[in-house]
């Protein structure tokens, strides 16, 4: 198989030694700051420090819930407090000793495990709304204050549990365990965001839909991922029970919940670091100013909140480095540009494409309708394409040919008729299940990622078929023929490491192009491929499109306004008008036809001039 | 008077990065009927938005009655002497035909007058005032949006592709009344179209729009030019 | 059983006067005010002002409608304007708003639970049964909200183009409506009803300087299972409402606070508009 490697072959090995070597330094460094902590600083600091730690550990969660996944959750408080009440239910009750202590942490973990999933699985569903799930999470700290309440003295009420027998360390012991967790905890999240993986946690942040497009399952990730999380707030939880010696309603509530959010949000959402440093900060500073002045420090805190909410979105940790990399780069006079990894580009293997060797057509619909209340926007609509056929939709705007696409893809939009891929009907399966059965679908307005490169986004559209890795960069990315003839016309294969913000409009839709052909699609469903191009890039799409229809026997199925470019690389059309299918035939019909062109030219009335 | 009511000089426009027009200019005088004509998806309804600030210009300059209006906001273009009837999501469909009529004006004052005279042009809307707009038909709901645009006597009419899915007799209706109309306050009226025997039935002057060019223009005269105009929208 | 008749009655119109501003400020500018409770806060202590100051007591009600306004108006500008298109960060930041509103109270006029003159007290005995007088007060006021709102939404010009901006803003700008200007009243009246809400009910317990958090939540769950139609608020204060009143009689008050929250985020999910339509 040829190797179109097309960066040199060192580059890739490079970025993982290249990552992990400073990342290792750095966390050395920390955990020698953490060790000797104790001897330079006053009991009391440390004291607040141990507390500081186990907060900074669940910011962390919320940050990459939120910061990276786009979750907006105020529930973590609720799992912290699941892992805590578990080990001071368990101590109190149990007496302390080394059973006790795994049973409660492994108790605190399978309950927020549960808990987690249930939230998850009730908030992440086709078309549910990102607020939707900020109020399920919202509301678990919420039920699960007023249940300890409810709890009587078993829980303790509203005083809580305290003075059970617990671990025998010393406070220094307990810094340096939480402060060492801590370090650990952080540098794996920056290896797990910093992974293939965690750039698929941002695509469905900025694009979830065109995730499930691209035949993600991101209900699934976005769940996985909570209940990981929340094993991770409970285990900070249990810490915190381990050393305070108290658990009260207090610290599973919706108020420390909306803490959690504030200080991410002014540590910087979407940097870890800024979450945990700014925790720790907010918290030291909290302890030694609100002895003095409670209700004025929290009200300067809120202030900054808001300000920092309305005018600098990103964060304060942020601002702070990039101010300091235009210094580091104004002194050194150097040009600090992060490193991307670009992976080598190989072939992928033959034969996984759906329905091949199916008799069925590629694609059957019959009596397609969809209705948007009383609005009829399709009626009727049936037909069928096998493979081998590039079928033009044309018709006037309103006629039904975008909805046509949607229904095509998604389970859930039609109010009618079957689709049928191959024989498999789509029946209510959501896009990420469709693009299983083998439709790939590419959108009228580019729906790429801003701020993925190239490589990533097309990376994204193999995770269906290759998987991901989770700590680090695959030093290869394997691609369909279709999919690099692609990159390689369009000269996309020399900006793999360019943000898609940064693309030309040509170059985006050539990229989405690509993106959707990478799926290895049997059936191409393609809306305005070269709406917004120039000529001469309409004339390398239109011809790389025809290319791969006789190459691949690919069924496409393509909406164009141009029409001497539909008639051009057609082999058959499909004329749509108000949502019904007015012609079904060859080119030289439907160009010929007579109704085609009243519909269209309006008419072959000619009204005398007043 | 000013002598241009639209003058648009050099606009380049689109969505996001794609650009859709390139260097588009025309103007129009007052009490002159414009048609631009092109096939979907040319640019005719971006140059619309663009004029009414819907979308951002890139390039170049929009003039409404001699005031430079580029860059801002719509609801203040809205205001001047205007009316635009958009292609899509013309009418708040669970709002009375009443209620949409009243919009069409900045404050109640003259709309009984305004509905009088709009009702002798197409007497179906006085008749149904407390219906939802959207339980009217297609043809009708077009009939409402031109009402309402007529209600304020307004100095420039922007029509956006009215003429689609109408019946001949309706399409011969609406032609009547815009030229009544322009008789009747000097209105201009700048149209955007497919239809060709329409906008020539009406047009002074006219353009052709292809792939966010101008492509061809002149005067709206003879049978020659229609059948030239309609050859180049031919499917 | 009459009891209880009135009891979900005037709880269904307690939780419509509270939902209310948070209804149309979300239906308009969509966005949820979360410093909703910071308002209902600031009506409390209007009335609490009032009482300290001596004046009558049915002064509280303006007093805190006053107050919910001009607050409404800074919010609006400073921070709701610049988050236009930015609607979840909307939300965290008129949350923390109400952390402010909340503080400032609290210095102002401390954090120990105080109390406020009623302008009605007493109970009367309706059907065999005394029942408080306020609390009936509380049904005619509701009602009244209620009515106010739909006369300004259905007989103004500003209501008019309101409900225009709520169906569809574009269109709306593109008839020459000033989009911002609709909101920004629209928010302002939505403060002040708020605001109004909190004098409301402040007769019925105390005033205390986060006297509206939980109040906060029941009413974001209320209006989203509203989905933007007074009606449908109606309904699901009546529905839920009933069904809080119901459990806390018959099972037990804590699980009671949490009957709305649980059959709301439910509702939602099965059915995401609720009780309204699409």
């Amino acid at each position: 198989m040829a190797d179109l490697t097309t960066t040199p072959a060192t580059l890739p090995r490079r970025a993982i030694s290249g990552r992990l070597v400073p990342a290792g330094s750095i966390a050395g460094l920390c955990i020698v700051a953490v060790v000797a902590g104790p001897y330079f600083l006053d009991s009391y600091t440390v004291n607040i420090l141990v507390r500081s730690f186990l907060y900074a550990a669940t910011a962390l969660t919320v940050d990459i819930l939120w910061g990276y996944a786009g979750i907006l959750t105020f529930g973590q408080a609720a799992f912290f407090g699941i892992g805590a009440y578990a080990a001071g239910i368990a101590f109190t009750y149990m007496d302390f000793s080394p059973q006790t202590a795994v049973l409660a942490l492994l108790a605190g973990l399978a309950v927020s495990a549960v808990v987690a999933f249930i939230t998850g699985w009730i908030s992440f569903f086709h078309g549910a709304s990102p607020l939707y799930v900020a109020i399920v999470t919202l509301a678990l700290p919420i039920i699960l204050v007023q249940v300890l309440y409810s709890g009587g003295t078993f829980t303790g009420s509203s005083s809580g549990l305290v003075g059970y027998n617990t671990f025998d360390l010393s406070v220094e012991a307990w810094f340096t365990i939480c402060g060492i967790g801590l370090v650990v905890l952080t540098t794996a999240a920056w290896f797990f965001v910093n992974s293939d993986f965690g750039r698929l946690l941002i695509a469905i942040r900025e694009n979830e839909q065109r995730c499930t497009y691209l035949g993600i399952n991101a209900p699934r990730v976005k769940i996985l991922l909570m209940v990981v999380m929340a094993m991770i707030a409970s285990v900070a939880g249990y810490a915190y029970a381990g050393y305070t010696v108290v658990v009260a309603p207090e610290i599973g509530s919706f108020v420390f919940g909306t803490e959690l959010v504030m200080w991410v949000a002014l540590g910087g959402r979407g940097t870890l670091i800024g979450p945990v440093l700014g925790t720790i900060a907010i918290d030291v500073i909290s302890a030694y100013l609100s002895g003095n002045l409670p209700y004025v420090w929290k009200l300067i805190i809120g202030s900054i909140f808001v300000v920092v909410i309305v005018a600098l979105p990103q964060g304060i940790v942020p601002v702070l480095k990039t101010g300091l990399r235009r210094l580091w780069s104004a002194a050194t006079r150097r040009d600090a540009a992060p490193y991307v990894a670009v992976p080598a580009l190989i072939e992928a293997p033959e034969g996984r494409r759906a329905g091949t060797g199916s008799d069925a057509p590629a694609l059957n619909v019959a009596d397609l309708a969809c209705a948007y209340g009383s609005l009829k926007v399709l009626e009727g609509v049936a037909f069928k394409a096998l493979g081998s056929e590039l079928l033009g939709i044309i018709g006037p705007n309103g006629a039904g040919k975008t909805t046509l696409m949607r229904c095509l893809s998604d389970g859930y939009e039609r109010t009618g008729g079957t689709v049928a891929v191959f024989g498999h009907t789509i029946a209510r399966t959501p896009p990420q299940g469709v693009v299983g059965l083998g439709i790939g679908r590419s959108f009228q307005t580019t729906s790429l990622f801003e701020t993925l490169t190239v490589a990533e986004s097309l990376r994204l559209a193999r995770y269906r078929l290759d998987g991901t890795r989770m700590l680090s960069h695959a030093p290869t990315l394997a691609l369909p023929d279709s999919a690099r003839r692609v990159i390689t016309a369009t000269g996309l294969d020399r900006q793999l490491a360019i943000e898609c913000r940064h693309l030309s409009h040509g170059m985006k839709r050539a990229l989405e192009l690509a993106m959707v052909l990478a799926l290895e699609p049997s059936v191409l469903l393609l809306d305005e491929p070269t709406a917004g191009l120039t000529k001469p890039e309409r004339t390398l799409i239109g011809s790389i499109l025809v290319d791969l229809v006789r190459r691949e026997g690919l069924c496409t199925l393509i909406i164009e306004h141009d029409l001497d470019f539909v008639r051009e690389i057609s082999t058959r059309i499909i004329v749509l008008h108000q949502g019904k299918v007015l012609l079904d035939g060859s080119v030289a019909e439907v160009v010929g036809s007579e109704l085609v062109r009243t519909i269209y030219a309006g008419g072959a009335h000619r009204e005398p001039a007043p | 008077m000013s002598p241009t009511v639209l003058d648009i000089a050099d606009l380049s426009s689109g969505y996001g990065e794609a650009v859709v027009l390139r260097n588009v200019s025309l103007s129009i005088r007052p009490g002159e009927i414009f048609a631009l004509l092109g096939k979907n998806g040319m640019g005719k309804s971006t140059l619309l938005k663009t004029v009414l600030g819907f979308l951002p210009a890139k390039r170049g300059r929009i003039k409404l009655f001699g005031e430079d209006v580029t860059g801002l906001p719509t609801h203040l273009i809205a205001r001047k002497a205007i009316a635009y009837t958009p292609q899509e999501q013309t009418l708040f469909q669970d709002l009375t035909v009443e209620d949409n009529l009243r919009l069409g004006l900045r404050d109640d004052r003259g709309f009984a007058e305004g509905l009088a005279r709009v009702s002798e042009y197409f007497p179906i809307v006085g008749k149904r005032l407390s219906q939802k707009a959207g339980t009217l038909s297609g043809g009708e709901q077009k009939m409402l949006i031109v009402c309402r645009a007529l209600l304020g006597s307004p100095r420039l009419m922007l029509i956006d592709e009215i003429s689609e899915g109408l019946q001949p007799s309706m399409i011969q209706r609406l032609t009547e009344i815009l030229l009544a109309e322009r008789k009747r306050t000097g209105t201009a009226i700048f149209v955007v179209e497919q239809n060709v025997p329409f906008a020539f039935s009406m047009a002074d002057r006219y353009a052709v729009l292809k792939i966010g060019e101008i492509a061809d223009d002149g005067v709206a005269g003879d049978e020659l030019a229609a059948a030239r105009v309609q050859d180049q929208l031919r499917v | 059983m009459t009891a209880l008749v009135l009891d979900i009655v005037t709880t269904a119109a307690i939780l419509f006067a509270v939902a209310s501003g948070l209804l149309i400020i979300l239906g308009v500018l969509k966005i949820v005010n979360f410093a909703h409770g910071g308002f209902l806060t600031i009506g409390g202590y209007s009335g609490l002002v009032v009482t300290q100051l001596g004046w009558n007591a049915w002064l509280a009600y303006p007093a805190a409608v006053v107050a919910g306004i001009v607050m409404g108006a800074v919010v609006e500008r400073f921070v709701i304007r610049p988050l236009y298109d930015r609607p979840l960060d909307a939300i965290l930041a008129t949350w923390g708003l109400g952390i402010i509103i909340g503080q400032l109270i609290t210095i102002v006029f401390g954090r120990e639970i105080q109390f406020v003159q009623t302008p009605i007290t007493g109970a009367t005995s309706v059907l065999g049964e005394t029942y408080s007088l306020y609390r009936l007060f509380l049904i005619l006021a509701a009602a009244a909200v209620a009515g106010g709102i739909a006369a300004l939404l259905n007989a103004t010009r500003l209501g008019l183009e309101a409900r225009a901006v709520i169906m569809n803003e574009p269109l709306a700008r593109g008839l020459g409506i000033n989009s911002g200007h609709v909101r920004f009243v629209t928010f302002c009246i939505g403060a002040g009803l708020a605001s109004l809400a909190g004098a409301l009910i402040t007769p019925l317990s105390s005033v205390d300087p986060n006297m509206g958090v939980p109040w906060l939540v029941n009413a974001f769950m209320l209006v989203l299972v509203s989905s933007v139609s007074l009606a449908s608020l109606a309904t699901a204060a009546l529905t839920l409402g009933g069904a809080q009143v119901l459990v806390s009689t018959f099972i037990s008050p804590v699980i009671g606070g949490l009957t709305i929250v649980v059959l709301a985020a439910l509702l939602l999910r099965i059915r995401p508009a609720g009780f309204g339509h699409g």
